[in-house]
């Protein structure tokens, strides 16, 4: 399924999973010269044509993408109706939605602020990857609440610019006013933070156009980047004082989110652990997607020399970690039902799990809590089968996690007259089918014409580990 | 960032006699100078906070400011030990020089285990002053707290709370052994090892921090509850356990020339970590208070009442600034991480301030009003000074820094960019 790229002939892997104490293995395999590391990162965006498996995924993805058109025209012009929502559960799968694809962003953030922070080197083989993936989550995140304001057109009310105009203040005490501040904020950085650390490489495209339009346009976007030593200077400052500023990024934007449930009284919403276990969780999803979306694309693209299974392995011990905090929260949230000794709160428990909604319940423990144990095995954590499908199980716990909260507290609250059962609409689901779609699309299009690997990031991790264990050849470059 | 050579930065770049350091890492005669008065201020502290009880407010108070003192103490060893399996598990190689200093207050757990048997003996005799939970009468009248009895009775209590020394001992015992172990023979399959085993050990580690959380303050006030409790007191241990360890390094570096390997970049690292871990607890602080307070319901906000009224609003406004805000805003400053003096300053501060946490956590339980007086300052004083002896007994002659790690180097070589 790989293409063949220039670098995957005759080399064999070294299989870096292992690590002698006292001697760091090699982030990237194949004793890779800079060159050979610009030229297989360039290569997905330079070979004439990207491989067979991008075109099919393409088309499928922006069929998707369309069939979102579609869906969001027909709600615009009809109304929210056409959805399931309705008494008791006003907040239904657009709310599932936004807060599974806002938490899939965590990762991105995570990896290049907060491992940056601790000196993570490993983070520069996937951290663009996963930063793009960010933006685009988020880009598929903030639809569905929009959307689901009904009056689109007057959706500017959010923005507190003055009552002159509207003759009317947002409510600033409500959750969701902050998640507009949490969420665009977090838009904002984020993008900053990737389009920023991509300008090196951006540098590298055009200086390697071929096409008059090809350097003009990564000319423009590489702001005049000649690589000077002030250049770099400038730029390794901006990326501590970002990376500084968007460490608090990633505990805030799903705090608000799970202060919109947890400010409330309804059982099962209020409960203090939800901020850092909502974090926990969007960080668990977050690299949940990025393995989901890293194991096929660095065989497409024939980057596992760079990508290797040992990033890899790192990110599936996070999931098992996350997984792991995730799974002591939802321990804790029962235990306390049980403590606390509120009737309601308890039988909203029990209700998740005996309910008519059990079988979401039970899925989402099964793919959240159980089947990342798996990672406990090494064999588990190096198989790309194993954690391709582990991480599936990952997205789909994720969401049904959002579901549960989201729907079953809302399904059954106090007064058992105004019970219900929620079920979905067909717009309902092929809406959510096409925000995947405008994802993959996105996503496809980063492969083909961005820098998918931080170039610039890898050589300097090459070089500090060259140097570490003794090797010297390439300090001729410096 | 500058990263020019400190005086003090060449000398430890001076690795190359590598030996020279590695003979005069033990406490030495240092350890009999402090070890028998650390045990006499502590015994002492006691006695004088049982003395003070009994003229003012019997075992019942001096209780509550054993169990505050207890759960000071006992949160530097909780700190330590989690800091030191995740070093493991992430198989760090920058602290390794700072490593030995946290097993060792981990350690301490041991003995600390026997100094919690004043209120393992209160609560299985029927004393009911400190656990209402523990006093029929109350119970009695408190259908809320009859309906979790099958949780909150003294034999459960107990048999949780041996649960969860045997588990901290176990942990501290397994590190400290291997870690020693290495000192005489350079094996890395001994740093295998622990990193193989500190996973499953944090699992148990964050149950049992949890739940002793749970058994120990929450249920001071039976009737409250809060998910995030655990974690609350997780927070405030590693501020209090960081803080502590920066102390001990800087003390034991000036006058008594120990430690020389640990260069102002490990503890500017301390002290990153230091100013993190501030930062989480304001944050989990945070997420309890505004939760609790927006919602408002009267069963939650109850617990938030005592701690609003009666005088202890200003030990809540001198936690918010005092606990955060200052140390905070002083930390981001480089220079707070890497000068000695500043460092020991705020760690200090922050040893003080976690204080005025637990004291805030479990006496509005004990007063409606803050007290503090000869009962409060003997007890601390007592166990700060057992806690002393102690990690001095376990300090021994032992080495303070692992001699044979094999990031050992890597450490050594550590510097911030």
């Amino acid at each position: 399924m790989a293409a063949i790229s220039p670098t995957m002939l005759d080399v064999v892997d070294i299989d870096n999973t292992i690590e002698t104490p006292g001697r760091r293995s090699e982030l990237v395999t194949r004793n890779s010269s800079y060159a050979e590391i610009t030229d297989s990162v360039c290569y997905a965006a330079e070979s004439p044509h990207p491989p067979l498996a991008w075109y099919v995924a393409f088309a499928i993805s922006t069929s998707l993408t369309m069939m979102l058109g579609l869906m969001v025209t027909y709600l615009l012009f009809t109304g929210i109706g056409v959805w399931g929502n309705n008494s008791p559960v006003f907040w239904a799968w657009d709310i599932v939605n936004f807060v599974f694809w806002v938490g899939i962003g965590h990762a991105g953030t995570l990896i290049s602020a907060i491992l940056f922070l601790f000196r993570q080197n490993w983070r520069t083989s996937i951290n663009r990857a996963a930063e793009a993936m960010t933006i685009f989550a988020v880009v598929c995140a903030g639809m569905f609440p929009t959307i689901h304001v009904g009056r689109i057109w007057v959706i500017y009310y959010l923005i507190p610019y003055g009552p002159n105009q509207h003759a009317i203040w947002p409510q600033f005490r409500s959750p969701l006013l902050w998640d507009v501040f949490a969420v665009s904020t977090y838009a904002t950085v984020s993008l900053l933070f990737w389009y920023m650390g991509m300008i090196p490489d951006l540098a590298t495209f055009r200086d390697r156009a071929t096409t008059r339009w090809k350097y003009n346009l990564y000319g423009l976007l590489s702001l005049g980047w000649t690589g000077s030593a002030r250049h770099w200077h400038r730029y390794e400052r901006a990326y501590l004082l970002l990376a500084a500023l968007a460490t608090p990024l990633v505990l805030s934007v799903h705090t608000v989110v799970s202060f919109d449930f947890a400010t409330s009284q309804i059982p099962g919403w209020h409960t203090t652990i939800f901020p850092p276990y909502f974090v926990a969780g969007a960080i668990f999803g977050g690299f949940g997607m990025v393995v989901t979306l890293l194991v096929p694309a660095r065989a497409l693209f024939g980057l596992e020399h760079l990508i290797t299974l040992r990033h890899m392995e790192n990110m599936n011990k996070v999931i098992l970690a996350t997984g792991t905090i995730v799974g002591y929260a939802y321990a804790m949230e029962f235990f306390i039902a049980w403590y606390g000794g509120n009737p309601y709160e308890q039988f909203a428990f029990t209700n998740r799990m005996f309910g008519p909604y059990a079988w979401a319940y039970w899925t989402m423990i099964a793919c959240n809590v159980i089947s990342p144990q798996v990672f406990w095995f090494k064999k588990c954590r190096t198989s790309p089968l194993v954690m391709w499908i582990v991480s599936i199980f990952v997205n789909i716990g994720m969401w049904f996690e959002r579901f549960v909260i989201v729907v079953i507290s809302l399904s059954r609250d106090y007064l058992p007259s105004s019970w219900g059962y929620y079920s979905p609409t067909w717009v309902d689901i092929l809406t959510l089918i096409g925000s995947f779609g405008l994802f993959t699309t996105l996503f496809l299009l980063f492969c083909r014409f961005l820098p998918i690997v931080a170039m610039a990031e890898v050589k300097g991790v090459v070089h500090q580990h060259n140097h570490a264990v003794g090797h010297h050849e390439h300090d001729a470059a410096h | 960032m500058s990263h020019a050579l400190t005086p003090e930065h060449s000398t430890t770049g001076s690795h190359a006699q590598a030996g020279s350091w590695k003979e005069h890492q033990t406490l030495g005669a240092l350890a009999g100078k402090i070890w028998l008065p650390a045990l006499i201020t502590g015994v002492a502290g006691l006695v004088v906070a049982a003395g003070a009880a009994a003229v003012t407010g019997g075992l019942r108070q001096f209780l509550f400011a054993y169990l505050t003192a207890f759960m000071y103490v006992l949160s530097f060893t909780l700190g330590s030990m989690l800091f030191v399996l995740v070093q493991h598990l992430t198989r760090a190689g920058w602290g390794v020089v700072i490593r030995r200093m946290q097993e060792l207050i981990a350690s301490a757990v041991l003995p600390l285990s026997v100094l919690f048997l004043p209120i393992l003996v209160a609560v299985l005799m029927g004393n009911g002053e400190v656990y209402p939970w523990n006093n029929p009468a109350f119970v009695a009248d408190h259908p809320l707290v009859q309906a979790k009895a099958s949780y909150l009775n003294s034999g459960w209590f107990t048999v949780r709370a041996v649960a969860y020394f045997a588990i901290w001992i176990v942990i501290t015992r397994f590190l400290l052994r291997n870690s020693l172990k290495q000192d005489q023979t350079p094996d890395p399959s001994i740093t295998i090892k622990l990193e193989e085993r500190s996973g499953p050990l944090i699992f148990l580690f964050a149950l049992s921090c949890t739940f002793a959380a749970i058994d120990w303050m929450m249920s001071l006030a039976p009737e409250w509850y809060s998910t995030i409790f655990g974690v609350y007191y997780f927070a405030g241990s590693m501020v209090g356990s960081f803080a502590l360890l920066n102390l001990l390094i800087i003390l034991l570096q000036k006058p008594a020339g120990l430690l020389s390997p640990i260069s102002v970049e490990h503890r500017h690292d301390t002290g990153k970590l230091m100013f993190g871990f501030t930062c989480f607890w304001a944050y989990i602080g945070f997420s309890q208070y505004m939760l609790i307070w927006y919602a408002n319901i009267p069963e939650e906000t109850l617990w938030f009442q005592a701690r609003q009224n009666g005088g202890w609003e200003y030990v809540s406004l001198v936690l918010i600034f005092g606990h955060f805000f200052i140390p905070a805003l002083l930390l981001l400053r480089r220079q707070f991480k890497r000068s000695k003096v500043q460092l020991a300053f705020v760690s200090v501060w922050l040893l003080v301030m976690h204080y005025v946490d637990l004291y805030w956590l479990i006496y509005p339980q004990f007063a409606p009003s803050p007290v503090f007086g000869l009962v409060e300052i003997g007890a601390l004083v007592g166990l700060v000074g057992l806690f002393v002896a102690a990690l001095v007994k376990a300090a021994g002659q032992h080495s303070l820094l692992p001699l044979n790690d094999p990031r050992l180097d890597e450490s050594l070589k550590f510097h911030n960019i």
